[in-house]
Protein backbone atom coordinates (compact mmCIF):
# COMPACT_ATOMS: atom_id res chain seq x y z
CA UNK A 1 0.00 0.00 0.00
CA UNK A 2 3.06 2.16 0.83
CA UNK A 3 4.51 1.78 -2.15
CA UNK A 4 1.83 2.50 -4.87
CA UNK A 5 1.40 5.85 -2.34
CA UNK A 6 4.62 6.50 -3.23
CA UNK A 7 4.44 5.01 -7.15
CA UNK A 8 1.29 7.56 -7.80
CA UNK A 9 2.77 10.65 -6.18
CA UNK A 10 5.92 10.30 -8.19
CA UNK A 11 3.29 10.20 -10.89
CA UNK A 12 1.45 13.20 -10.07
CA UNK A 13 4.74 15.56 -9.24
CA UNK A 14 5.75 14.31 -12.73
CA UNK A 15 3.04 15.40 -14.81
CA UNK A 16 3.35 18.68 -12.31
CA UNK A 17 6.78 19.07 -13.43
CA UNK A 18 6.02 18.42 -17.53
CA UNK A 19 2.41 20.11 -17.81
CA UNK A 20 2.37 22.33 -20.41
CA UNK A 21 2.25 26.12 -19.22
CA UNK A 22 -0.89 28.43 -20.74
CA UNK A 23 -0.88 32.17 -21.01
CA UNK A 24 -3.39 34.53 -20.98
CA UNK A 25 -2.80 37.62 -23.34
CA UNK A 26 -5.23 40.66 -22.98
CA UNK A 27 -5.53 41.96 -26.26
CA UNK A 28 -8.03 44.67 -27.44
CA UNK A 29 -10.41 44.59 -30.37
CA UNK A 30 -10.88 41.10 -30.32
CA UNK A 31 -14.40 40.98 -31.91
CA UNK A 32 -13.66 40.18 -35.57
CA UNK A 33 -12.67 36.83 -36.79
CA UNK A 34 -9.93 38.90 -38.76
CA UNK A 35 -8.08 40.21 -35.95
CA UNK A 36 -8.52 36.94 -34.45
CA UNK A 37 -7.40 34.89 -36.79
CA UNK A 38 -4.81 36.66 -37.60
CA UNK A 39 -3.31 36.82 -34.22
CA UNK A 40 -4.06 32.89 -33.89
CA UNK A 41 -2.18 32.15 -37.28
CA UNK A 42 1.18 34.04 -36.19
CA UNK A 43 0.93 32.27 -32.72
CA UNK A 44 0.45 28.50 -34.58
CA UNK A 45 3.61 29.73 -36.69
CA UNK A 46 5.46 30.64 -33.66
CA UNK A 47 8.12 27.40 -32.29
CA UNK A 48 6.91 26.30 -28.84
CA UNK A 49 3.12 27.05 -29.75
CA UNK A 50 0.67 24.01 -29.60
CA UNK A 51 -2.38 25.86 -29.44
CA UNK A 52 -4.13 29.12 -29.47
CA UNK A 53 -7.70 29.57 -28.71
CA UNK A 54 -9.92 33.39 -28.25
CA UNK A 55 -12.09 34.37 -25.80
CA UNK A 56 -14.29 37.31 -27.61
CA UNK A 57 -15.98 37.43 -24.40
CA UNK A 58 -13.26 38.10 -22.25
CA UNK A 59 -11.31 39.52 -24.88
CA UNK A 60 -8.36 37.49 -24.05
CA UNK A 61 -5.98 34.92 -26.50
CA UNK A 62 -4.96 31.51 -24.61
CA UNK A 63 -1.65 30.17 -25.75
CA UNK A 64 -0.88 26.94 -24.75
CA UNK A 65 2.84 26.08 -24.97
CA UNK A 66 4.83 23.00 -25.20
CA UNK A 67 6.14 21.26 -22.87
CA UNK A 68 9.50 22.91 -21.34
CA UNK A 69 8.53 26.23 -23.46
CA UNK A 70 8.22 29.58 -21.78
CA UNK A 71 7.61 32.57 -23.12
CA UNK A 72 8.86 36.24 -21.66
CA UNK A 73 6.58 38.51 -21.95
CA UNK A 74 8.47 40.69 -24.32
CA UNK A 75 8.06 37.97 -26.75
CA UNK A 76 4.62 37.70 -26.76
CA UNK A 77 4.46 41.39 -26.98
CA UNK A 78 6.08 41.40 -29.99
CA UNK A 79 3.86 38.96 -31.86
CA UNK A 80 0.61 40.30 -30.61
CA UNK A 81 2.15 43.98 -31.80
CA UNK A 82 3.57 42.50 -35.11
CA UNK A 83 -0.27 41.16 -35.60
CA UNK A 84 -1.51 44.97 -35.50
CA UNK A 85 -3.07 45.02 -31.61
CA UNK A 86 -2.16 46.21 -28.08
CA UNK A 87 -0.82 43.90 -25.73
CA UNK A 88 -2.57 45.06 -22.42
CA UNK A 89 -1.64 41.88 -19.97
CA UNK A 90 -0.12 38.63 -19.58
CA UNK A 91 -1.21 35.93 -16.96
CA UNK A 92 0.77 33.06 -17.00
CA UNK A 93 -1.57 29.62 -15.85
CA UNK A 94 0.34 26.81 -14.21
CA UNK A 95 -0.81 23.31 -15.27
CA UNK A 96 -1.82 24.81 -18.60
CA UNK A 97 -5.39 25.59 -16.69
CA UNK A 98 -7.58 27.90 -18.61
CA UNK B 1 -31.01 88.45 -33.20
CA UNK B 2 -31.97 88.47 -36.56
CA UNK B 3 -28.23 87.92 -37.31
CA UNK B 4 -27.62 84.66 -34.85
CA UNK B 5 -30.96 83.28 -36.67
CA UNK B 6 -29.54 83.39 -40.05
CA UNK B 7 -26.24 82.00 -38.85
CA UNK B 8 -27.82 78.95 -36.95
CA UNK B 9 -29.97 78.36 -40.14
CA UNK B 10 -27.32 78.49 -42.35
CA UNK B 11 -25.20 76.14 -40.30
CA UNK B 12 -28.02 73.53 -40.14
CA UNK B 13 -28.30 73.79 -44.05
CA UNK B 14 -24.57 73.64 -44.25
CA UNK B 15 -24.48 70.36 -42.03
CA UNK B 16 -27.86 68.95 -43.83
CA UNK B 17 -26.32 69.36 -47.60
CA UNK B 18 -23.01 67.96 -46.13
CA UNK B 19 -24.80 64.91 -44.69
CA UNK B 20 -27.14 64.36 -47.76
CA UNK B 21 -24.31 64.80 -50.29
CA UNK B 22 -21.93 62.78 -48.12
CA UNK B 23 -24.60 59.65 -48.07
CA UNK B 24 -24.81 60.12 -44.04
CA UNK B 25 -28.58 60.48 -44.77
CA UNK B 26 -30.58 57.71 -45.78
CA UNK B 27 -33.95 55.91 -45.34
CA UNK B 28 -35.27 52.13 -46.14
CA UNK B 29 -36.57 52.40 -49.59
CA UNK B 30 -37.44 49.26 -49.52
CA UNK B 31 -38.94 46.94 -46.78
CA UNK B 32 -35.60 45.14 -44.32
CA UNK B 33 -35.75 41.36 -45.29
CA UNK B 34 -37.53 38.73 -43.69
CA UNK B 35 -35.37 35.21 -41.78
CA UNK B 36 -36.81 32.19 -43.72
CA UNK B 37 -35.11 29.85 -42.79
CA UNK B 38 -31.38 29.07 -40.47
CA UNK B 39 -29.46 25.78 -39.65
CA UNK B 40 -26.17 24.88 -37.90
CA UNK B 41 -25.85 26.06 -34.14
CA UNK B 42 -21.63 25.74 -32.43
CA UNK B 43 -20.09 21.77 -32.64
CA UNK B 44 -18.42 19.75 -35.01
CA UNK B 45 -20.61 17.00 -36.34
CA UNK B 46 -22.08 17.29 -39.81
CA UNK B 47 -24.48 20.23 -40.11
CA UNK B 48 -23.08 21.92 -37.15
CA UNK B 49 -20.15 24.97 -37.54
CA UNK B 50 -17.67 26.62 -35.80
CA UNK B 51 -17.35 30.34 -37.23
CA UNK B 52 -18.81 30.01 -40.31
CA UNK B 53 -16.87 33.04 -42.28
CA UNK B 54 -17.71 32.51 -45.98
CA UNK B 55 -21.04 31.42 -48.12
CA UNK B 56 -21.87 30.15 -51.56
CA UNK B 57 -24.73 29.61 -53.40
CA UNK B 58 -25.02 27.39 -56.90
CA UNK B 59 -27.94 26.14 -58.43
CA UNK B 60 -29.04 23.48 -56.08
CA UNK B 61 -26.62 23.46 -53.19
CA UNK B 62 -25.18 25.77 -50.34
CA UNK B 63 -21.48 25.85 -49.58
CA UNK B 64 -20.14 27.20 -46.19
CA UNK B 65 -16.64 28.01 -44.75
CA UNK B 66 -16.53 26.24 -41.27
CA UNK B 67 -13.55 27.96 -40.12
CA UNK B 68 -12.85 26.25 -37.35
CA UNK B 69 -13.46 23.13 -38.09
CA UNK B 70 -11.35 23.64 -41.23
CA UNK B 71 -13.97 21.95 -43.82
CA UNK B 72 -16.36 23.00 -46.55
CA UNK B 73 -19.93 21.61 -45.66
CA UNK B 74 -22.30 21.55 -48.55
CA UNK B 75 -25.85 21.21 -47.95
CA UNK B 76 -29.07 21.83 -50.06
CA UNK B 77 -31.32 24.45 -50.08
CA UNK B 78 -33.32 23.20 -47.52
CA UNK B 79 -30.40 22.80 -45.14
CA UNK B 80 -29.93 19.00 -45.38
CA UNK B 81 -26.24 18.14 -44.96
CA UNK B 82 -24.63 16.59 -48.05
CA UNK B 83 -20.70 16.26 -47.93
CA UNK B 84 -17.98 17.49 -46.40
CA UNK B 85 -14.31 18.31 -47.86
CA UNK B 86 -10.84 19.94 -46.80
CA UNK B 87 -8.10 18.46 -48.90
CA UNK B 88 -5.27 21.30 -48.11
CA UNK B 89 -7.39 23.48 -46.17
CA UNK B 90 -6.53 25.49 -42.91
CA UNK B 91 -8.67 28.44 -42.41
CA UNK B 92 -11.53 28.52 -45.23
CA UNK B 93 -13.09 32.67 -45.66
CA UNK B 94 -15.29 34.12 -48.33
CA UNK B 95 -16.34 31.59 -51.26
CA UNK B 96 -17.14 32.06 -54.54
CA UNK B 97 -18.84 29.89 -56.76
CA UNK B 98 -18.62 30.07 -60.33
CA UNK B 99 -18.96 27.68 -63.26
CA UNK B 100 -19.20 24.40 -61.29
CA UNK B 101 -16.24 25.09 -59.40
CA UNK B 102 -15.62 26.87 -56.13
CA UNK B 103 -12.58 29.22 -54.65
CA UNK B 104 -11.69 29.44 -51.42
CA UNK B 105 -10.04 32.42 -50.17
CA UNK B 106 -7.51 30.61 -46.82
CA UNK B 107 -6.51 33.26 -44.55
CA UNK B 108 -3.73 30.77 -43.08
CA UNK B 109 -2.29 28.67 -46.24
CA UNK B 110 -2.03 32.36 -48.20
CA UNK B 111 -3.83 30.57 -51.48
CA UNK B 112 -6.69 29.88 -53.29
CA UNK B 113 -7.82 26.98 -53.51
CA UNK B 114 -10.40 25.56 -56.39
CA UNK B 115 -12.18 22.88 -56.02
CA UNK B 116 -15.04 20.70 -58.04
CA UNK B 117 -18.41 20.57 -56.33
CA UNK B 118 -17.72 17.09 -54.79
CA UNK B 119 -14.75 18.40 -53.29
CA UNK B 120 -11.73 17.32 -55.61
CA UNK B 121 -8.77 20.08 -55.36
CA UNK B 122 -8.48 21.29 -58.37
CA UNK B 123 -6.17 23.44 -58.50
CA UNK B 124 -3.47 26.18 -55.42
CA UNK B 125 -3.16 29.52 -56.86
CA UNK B 126 -0.53 32.44 -55.06
CA UNK B 127 1.20 34.75 -57.06
CA UNK B 128 5.17 34.48 -56.48
CA UNK B 129 5.54 36.83 -54.07
CA UNK B 130 2.82 35.29 -51.71
CA UNK B 131 -0.19 36.42 -50.62
CA UNK B 132 -1.02 37.55 -46.94
CA UNK B 133 -3.57 36.09 -45.24
CA UNK B 134 -6.56 36.88 -48.05
CA UNK B 135 -9.92 36.95 -47.11
CA UNK B 136 -12.25 36.88 -50.26
CA UNK B 137 -12.49 36.24 -54.22
CA UNK B 138 -14.21 36.73 -57.16
CA UNK B 139 -13.56 35.28 -60.84
CA UNK B 140 -14.25 36.44 -64.23
CA UNK B 141 -15.33 34.79 -67.14
CA UNK B 142 -11.42 34.82 -68.31
CA UNK B 143 -10.99 33.01 -65.48
CA UNK B 144 -8.28 35.48 -64.24
CA UNK B 145 -9.30 36.07 -60.25
CA UNK B 146 -9.76 38.91 -58.21
CA UNK B 147 -8.34 39.02 -54.66
CA UNK B 148 -9.06 40.55 -51.73
CA UNK B 149 -5.14 40.21 -49.97
CA UNK B 150 -6.32 41.35 -47.08
CA UNK B 151 -3.27 42.06 -44.63
CA UNK B 152 -1.59 43.28 -47.87
CA UNK B 153 -3.90 46.05 -47.90
CA UNK B 154 -4.45 45.42 -51.91
CA UNK B 155 -6.29 43.56 -54.32
CA UNK B 156 -4.56 41.83 -57.32
CA UNK B 157 -5.85 40.33 -60.31
CA UNK B 158 -4.13 37.13 -60.93
CA UNK B 159 -3.68 34.96 -63.99
CA UNK B 160 -5.13 31.11 -63.76
CA UNK B 161 -1.52 30.54 -62.95
CA UNK B 162 -1.07 32.94 -60.21
CA UNK B 163 0.84 35.43 -62.35
CA UNK B 164 0.03 39.14 -61.06
CA UNK B 165 -2.09 41.07 -63.75
CA UNK B 166 -2.46 44.21 -62.29
CA UNK B 167 -2.78 44.99 -58.33
CA UNK B 168 -4.33 47.87 -56.62
CA UNK B 169 -3.66 49.55 -53.04
CA UNK B 170 -0.36 50.11 -51.72
CA UNK B 171 1.01 46.87 -50.67
CA UNK B 172 1.51 46.76 -46.86
CA UNK B 173 -0.03 50.39 -46.07
CA UNK B 174 -3.30 51.01 -45.24
CA UNK B 175 -4.76 54.29 -46.80
CA UNK B 176 -8.46 55.88 -46.94
CA UNK B 177 -7.92 57.65 -50.56
CA UNK B 178 -9.56 56.38 -53.77
CA UNK B 179 -7.88 53.41 -54.78
CA UNK B 180 -6.17 52.69 -51.41
CA UNK B 181 -7.15 50.07 -48.80
CA UNK B 182 -7.54 49.31 -45.35
CA UNK B 183 -8.04 45.26 -45.10
CA UNK B 184 -10.21 44.54 -47.81
CA UNK B 185 -11.97 41.75 -47.15
CA UNK B 186 -13.84 40.33 -50.46
CA UNK B 187 -14.36 41.47 -54.07
CA UNK B 188 -17.75 40.81 -56.30
CA UNK B 189 -17.70 41.32 -60.15
CA UNK B 190 -20.46 42.88 -61.75
CA UNK B 191 -21.65 42.11 -65.10
CA UNK B 192 -20.01 45.01 -67.47
CA UNK B 193 -16.74 43.51 -66.04
CA UNK B 194 -16.56 45.77 -62.96
CA UNK B 195 -16.35 45.15 -59.48
CA UNK B 196 -16.47 46.15 -55.98
CA UNK B 197 -14.65 45.67 -52.77
CA UNK B 198 -15.56 45.21 -49.33
CA UNK B 199 -12.52 47.97 -48.03
CA UNK B 200 -13.31 45.77 -44.64
CA UNK B 201 -11.79 48.55 -41.65
CA UNK B 202 -12.12 51.81 -44.18
CA UNK B 203 -15.37 51.08 -43.43
CA UNK B 204 -16.88 51.09 -46.80
CA UNK B 205 -17.60 50.01 -50.60
CA UNK B 206 -14.87 51.06 -53.21
CA UNK B 207 -16.32 50.57 -57.00
CA UNK B 208 -14.04 50.08 -60.37
CA UNK B 209 -14.88 49.87 -63.72
CA UNK B 210 -13.93 46.63 -66.34
CA UNK B 211 -10.47 48.64 -66.81
CA UNK B 212 -10.07 48.61 -63.55
CA UNK B 213 -10.38 52.37 -62.98
CA UNK B 214 -11.46 53.99 -59.96
CA UNK B 215 -15.18 54.78 -59.50
CA UNK B 216 -16.69 55.45 -56.70
CA UNK B 217 -16.87 54.79 -53.02
CA UNK B 218 -19.45 54.91 -50.14
CA UNK B 219 -19.82 53.82 -46.45
CA UNK B 220 -20.59 56.82 -44.14
CA UNK B 221 -19.99 61.06 -45.31
CA UNK B 222 -17.74 60.73 -48.36
CA UNK B 223 -16.41 57.19 -47.94
CA UNK B 224 -13.60 58.20 -45.82
CA UNK B 225 -13.09 55.80 -43.32
CA UNK B 226 -16.13 57.47 -40.86
CA UNK B 227 -17.74 54.29 -39.52
CA UNK B 228 -21.12 54.79 -37.11
CA UNK B 229 -24.67 52.65 -37.04
CA UNK B 230 -26.60 55.14 -39.28
CA UNK B 231 -27.80 53.63 -42.68
CA UNK B 232 -25.64 53.62 -44.97
CA UNK B 233 -22.60 53.36 -43.29
CA UNK B 234 -20.67 50.37 -41.90
CA UNK B 235 -18.42 49.28 -39.13
CA UNK B 236 -16.11 46.74 -40.65
CA UNK B 237 -17.52 45.36 -44.10
CA UNK B 238 -16.28 42.17 -44.35
CA UNK B 239 -18.02 40.53 -47.55
CA UNK B 240 -19.74 41.31 -50.83
CA UNK B 241 -22.33 39.83 -53.70
CA UNK B 242 -23.61 41.15 -56.88
CA UNK B 243 -27.31 40.24 -56.79
CA UNK B 244 -29.87 40.25 -59.38
CA UNK B 245 -31.23 43.69 -60.77
CA UNK B 246 -27.86 44.95 -60.30
CA UNK B 247 -28.22 44.69 -56.20
CA UNK B 248 -25.39 44.72 -54.19
CA UNK B 249 -25.02 43.25 -50.48
CA UNK B 250 -22.86 44.38 -48.13
CA UNK B 251 -22.33 42.40 -44.86
CA UNK B 252 -21.55 44.95 -42.19
CA UNK B 253 -20.19 43.05 -39.37
CA UNK B 254 -20.31 44.98 -36.43
CA UNK B 255 -23.35 46.46 -37.03
CA UNK B 256 -24.67 42.10 -37.20
CA UNK B 257 -26.73 43.18 -41.11
CA UNK B 258 -26.77 43.08 -44.53
CA UNK B 259 -27.22 46.18 -46.15
CA UNK B 260 -28.88 46.29 -50.14
CA UNK B 261 -27.54 49.31 -52.10
CA UNK B 262 -28.21 49.81 -55.89
CA UNK B 263 -25.21 49.18 -57.78
CA UNK B 264 -24.07 52.88 -57.53
CA UNK B 265 -23.96 52.96 -53.47
CA UNK B 266 -27.89 54.09 -53.39
CA UNK B 267 -28.55 52.74 -49.79
CA UNK B 268 -31.87 50.45 -50.50
CA UNK B 269 -32.53 48.33 -47.19
CA UNK B 270 -30.90 46.55 -44.33
CA UNK B 271 -31.30 43.43 -42.76
CA UNK B 272 -29.77 41.04 -39.73
CA UNK B 273 -29.95 40.47 -35.81
CA UNK B 274 -27.46 40.79 -32.87
CA UNK B 275 -27.09 38.17 -30.51
CA UNK B 276 -26.90 39.98 -27.65
CA UNK B 277 -25.53 37.02 -25.72
CA UNK B 278 -22.73 36.65 -27.26
CA UNK B 279 -19.54 39.28 -27.68
CA UNK B 280 -19.31 38.78 -31.09
CA UNK B 281 -21.04 39.97 -34.54
CA UNK B 282 -23.71 37.87 -36.37
CA UNK B 283 -23.47 38.70 -40.18
CA UNK B 284 -20.11 38.12 -41.76
CA UNK B 285 -20.30 37.18 -45.48
CA UNK B 286 -23.24 36.91 -47.71
CA UNK B 287 -24.19 35.72 -51.33
CA UNK B 288 -27.30 36.56 -53.05
CA UNK B 289 -29.55 33.66 -55.17
CA UNK B 290 -30.41 33.76 -58.42
CA UNK B 291 -34.41 34.50 -57.41
CA UNK B 292 -32.63 37.33 -55.47
CA UNK B 293 -32.71 35.17 -51.76
CA UNK B 294 -30.12 36.42 -49.57
CA UNK B 295 -28.01 33.88 -47.95
CA UNK B 296 -25.53 34.84 -44.56
CA UNK B 297 -23.05 32.97 -42.80
CA UNK B 298 -23.99 33.95 -39.08
CA UNK B 299 -20.37 34.14 -37.47
CA UNK B 300 -21.58 34.43 -33.61
CA UNK B 301 -24.56 32.03 -33.96
CA UNK B 302 -22.63 29.39 -35.61
CA UNK B 303 -25.60 28.66 -38.28
CA UNK B 304 -26.81 29.54 -42.04
CA UNK B 305 -29.43 32.03 -42.76
CA UNK B 306 -31.91 32.37 -45.93
CA UNK B 307 -33.20 36.25 -45.85
CA UNK B 308 -36.30 36.91 -48.45
CA UNK B 309 -37.78 40.37 -49.25
CA UNK B 310 -40.90 40.79 -46.89
CA UNK B 311 -44.52 40.47 -48.58
CA UNK B 312 -44.27 44.27 -48.63
CA UNK B 313 -41.40 44.63 -50.81
CA UNK B 314 -41.51 41.35 -53.09
CA UNK B 315 -41.74 42.23 -56.61
CA UNK B 316 -40.03 45.26 -55.87
CA UNK B 317 -36.19 44.09 -54.98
Amino acid sequence: MRSLIAVLALALSTSAVAANLTYRLRVDGLACAYCAYRIEKAFMTTRGVEQVDIDFEQGNVLVDAARDVTFSEAELRRIVNDSGFTLRGVERLEGGAK
Amino acid sequence: MKYGVWLAGALLGGLLALAWFGGALNWNREAPYELVQSWGGPGTSDGRFNEPTGIAVGADEVFVSDARNRRIQVFDKQGRFLRAFNEGLERPMNLEWHDGRLYVADFFADQILVYQADGKLLHVIAPPDGLHNPGGVAVRPDGALLVADTYAHRVLLLGPDGKVLKAWGTPGETGSASGEFNYPADVTLAPDGGFYVADGYNDRVQQFDAQGNFVRKWGGPFGVNLHGPFKGWFATATSIAYGPNDKVFVADFYHDRVQKFCDHGGYITSFGAAAPDSATHTAIAVDVDSDGGVWVANYARHRVEQWRPSGAARGRS
